[in-house]
């Protein structure tokens, strides 16, 4: 099969204008030769300073064949604020429509992403208790073991704030707390994920300085091995005050959340590589049971574990067998490796076909960009005005003290993730 | 892996490069049992109700514990992370995984997998070994770790280790010197209160003696004499030469009366015999009581296994003696009450001696702390 399939792979490298020619030439030779009908998906698996070039030239060359369809797909992150990513926009819409515009987040690709909305809405039993009226409060983590690698140049720019807030873990967030939509296509699942992402409640001022944590690794120790702090790592300044390390407290103004606080955090060098969605349910309204036996029960939470070790698992109280009440949590595991015993699909496949079929559900619009950067901006620029606010932590903890400060005042505790 | 030490693979499992290969191979074997439970139309089921993290520094150590826990996966199935931490041979942290699944029920009706992970670490790692367990703990699940041999205060990897633990586990059976020990156990109790349990192996030994003990006051008739002990004397079993002396068992029997009954410490004697220990002690109302703990000989007792207590005690002008006497073989006990040097009443009564897996098995079915260990332990810091 890949002898096949790697006998229709071509590679144009293009350096300036020339190269955007020979690429038609190569196009068009192809579609008289294979008869594609001028069909083309342009990916752009490029930095993003360079988006703004290639798309110019995509029309400038008239790439875009003059009788099948013609669709682009856009790495994250788009733009670095709103107002870049506004004039990013407009550009990309000089050459294609937004219908034929592809802004790939892969964590929508990740058959457990898309299965928070099967399990969501498939199921009879968990929209009823998805509201203020059961919820406690629910955790979101993004915990990555990696350092910065090789990409301190683009990441002493971005930071954890525009590199997996903005993006990874708002979808996250939206599609954990999102309304039903009508149908599963990618305007009404879009339009219910934008209509969430609204209702986040902007963090200013005074709720900036509670509810907002922002730290920079240490060295320290991944898996045993000794690793560099941040500011050692090749390429990034000596004293960078880019974040590798964010914690929020977020709000949902909706009727459907008010007063239910999303707990969102992500990081670089973390003891463990970990993604994780944790509805916390209340606790029962009124305890039969001593206090000794109460001693091993956990609130009931609900985890929808994205990697590794992809799965469903609730938790709950049960009996120890043994004389008398002794209460201890448990977890009801889906595992989904051992039930369908085959590999899910790589994001990126998923994600690259649907772009060739032209189902835009798990790409994001612009709007949603939108809104995404319409939230996280004002938390950056507040950061930006007191930058003596940077916690550290060292490499293979659960990020600072600061960040833990944060949920206990409100007498919670980060999962054990 | 140090010069001349082998894994024995066929015990540990294969070798997994880092946390997600070892992952991955874990997945992986549990796919295969999955398929061949299918196969078999049984159903399996992937339990695991904690977390449990053995530290030893010796493979015997290690093994055993592996062991003991291998005997309890059906009723504490458990993610077992196994630290083997040898001192000895060059840097190194080395994860090996197996994954055991049982088929205890003979029919083979059930089946129940758990997970055994060996962290194997070479050379001085104590900056970076809880680095390396962290990331295989099964997230949500209470942690327990059972710390084979004398905790390390002042270790690194110790602190690391409990920070994430919900309950410690330690045997002051194992205890060189517990009269140095013990101490330590307290000041980590101590540090403990509120953010995770502890529980002492030596402990859960002596629930049937506190069994016996308080069953003698429930005579309403001699329950008057509880507040007229005037002597105790507990003996503890030692080998035929008595080269190893382990009292701790012993030394916490006389905590938990002197917590229960409000005694205080007075001084320490000098004991008659090797190996004892003599002290007086305030009653709550200020009568003086000695209590000898005393090493005996005894063919058949495990080392530091109390051998026999002796209570003596006025009321109301009559002397009475509540006199309970393990016996070797087969296990049993008998005790005996004395009014006035008359031999008022006898009760023979089996003795189990638990096994290291049951007492284990004891202690992961409970989490949180335990008072009245707590009380007996600070009681015999005072006096000891």
């Amino acid at each position: 099969m890949w002898r096949s399939f790697a006998e229709h792979l071509h590679f144009v490298a293009t350096a300036d204008d020339a190269g955007y020619e020979e690429l038609r030439r190569t196009l068009d030779q192809l579609d008289f030769a294979l008869g594609t009908h001028a069909n083309r998906l342009f990916y752009l698996a490029t930095p993003p300073a360079a988006y703004e070039a290639i798309v110019k030239a995509i029309g400038e060359h008239r790439l875009r064949g003059e009788t099948g369809w013609a669709r682009i797909v856009v790495e994250k992150p788009f733009g670095h604020d709103r107002s870049s990513a506004l004039e990013l926009n407009e550009v990309v819409h000089t050459v294609f429509r937004e219908d034929e515009v592809f802004r790939i987040d892969h964590y929508l690709g990740k058959e457990t992403v898309q299965n928070i909305l099967v399990m969501r809405f498939s199921n009879g039993i968990f929209e009823p208790i998805w509201n203020r009226q059961y919820v406690d409060h629910v955790q979101i983590t993004v915990a990555e073991t990696i350092g910065v690698e090789e990409r301190a140049g683009y990441y002493e720019q971005a930071g954890a704030m525009r590199d997996i807030v903005q993006n990874h873990l708002l979808q996250l967030l939206a599609l954990v707390s999102m309304e039903p939509p009508a149908a599963f296509d990618d305007k009404a699942v879009r339009d219910e994920k934008v209509k969430v992402l609204r209702a986040l409640r902007r963090m200013t001022g005074e709720d900036l300085a509670m509810n907002a944590v922002r730290g920079q690794y240490t060295r320290g120790f991944i898996e045993g091995v000794p690793v560099p702090g941040y500011r050692e790592e090749p390429g990034v300044a000596p004293d960078s005050r880019t974040e590798t390390y964010v914690a929020l407290k977020v709000w949902v103004d909706n009727w459907r959340w008010e007063g239910i606080p999303f707990y969102v955090r992500t990081g670089k060098r973390l003891p463990k590589h970990s993604t994780e969605i944790a509805i916390q349910f209340r606790v029962a309204p009124h305890q039969l049971f001593s206090r000794e036996a109460l001693a091993g029960l956990e609130p009931n939470a609900l985890v929808l574990r994205i990697q590794p070790d992809e799965g469903i698992s609730l938790r709950f109280g049960a009996k120890v067998p043994v004389q008398g009440i002794r209460i201890r949590a448990v977890n009801m595991d889906f595992d989904y490796g051992a039930s369908f015993m085959v590999d899910a699909p790589d994001a990126y496949e998923t994600l690259i076909l649907d772009a060739l079929r032209g189902d835009a559900t798990l790409f994001t619009r612009h709007d949603e960009v939108d809104q995404q950067w319409t939230f996280v901006d004002p938390i950056i620029s507040g950061w930006a005005q007191s930058p003596q606010g940077l916690a550290l932590y060292e490499a293979g903890t659960w990020g600072p003290t600061e960040a833990d400060a944060l949920i206990e005042r409100d007498g919670r505790k980060w999962r054990k993730a | 892996m140090a010069e001349g030490v082998v894994i024995d693979t066929s015990f540990w499992g294969a070798r997994a490069e880092g946390v997600a290969a070892l992952e991955r191979e874990l997945a992986r074997l549990r796919r295969v049992q999955s398929a061949h439970a299918r196969e078999l139309v049984r159903p399996i089921a992937r339990a695991s109700v904690l977390n449990l993290i053995v530290y030893a520094d010796r493979e015997e150590h290690a093994r055993r514990a592996a062991r003991s826990i291998a005997d309890l996966a059906l009723r504490h199935p458990s993610r077992a992370i196994v630290v083997l931490a040898d001192r000895r041979g060059r840097e190194a942290a080395e994860k090996r995984i197996e994954m055991h699944c049982q088929l205890p029920i003979p029919d083979g009706a059930r089946q129940v997998c758990y997970e055994q992970i060996l962290v194997r670490a070479s050379g001085d790692v104590d900056d970076r070994l809880a680095s390396a367990v962290i990331p295989l703990l099964v997230p949500d699940l209470p942690v327990f770790l059972w710390w084979t041999g004398t905790p390390p205060l002042g270790s690194r990897s110790f602190a690391d280790l409990l920070r994430l633990t919900d309950r410690l586990i330690v045997d002051s059976a194992d205890f060189a010197r517990p009269e140095l020990t013990l101490p330590i156990i307290a000041r980590i109790s101590e540090d403990a209160r509120g953010r995770f349990g502890l529980t002492d192996l030596n402990w859960t030994r002596l629930t049937p003696w506190r069994q016996i003990a308080t069953s003698f006051f429930d005579v309403p008739a001699w329950r008057a004499f509880l507040d007229g002990i005037t002597g105790l004397r507990v003996g503890f079993a030692v080998d035929a030469d008595g080269r190893d002396i382990h009292p701790s068992q012993a030394l916490l029997f006389v905590g938990w009366l002197a917590s229960r009954l409000g005694w205080r410490p007075l001084e320490t004697l000098a004991p008659s015999e090797a190996g004892g220990l003599l002290f007086a002690i305030a009653r709550r109302d200020g009568a003086r009581i000695m209590v000898r703990v005393r090493p005996r000989f005894e063919r058949g007792l495990d080392e530091g296994d109390i051998s026999g207590i002796r209570v003596q005690a006025t009321a109301a002008r009559e002397q009475a003696e509540f006199v309970v006497k393990r016996q070797p073989s087969p296990r049993h006990q008998t005790a005996t009450v004395v009014l006035n040097r008359e031999r008022r009443w006898e009760r023979t009564m089996p003795l189990p001696s638990p096994a290291i897996v049951e007492l284990i098995g004891e202690e992961l079915s409970i989490l949180g702390s335990d008072r009245t260990y707590e009380e007996a332990l600070d009681a015999l810091v005072e006096l000891a």
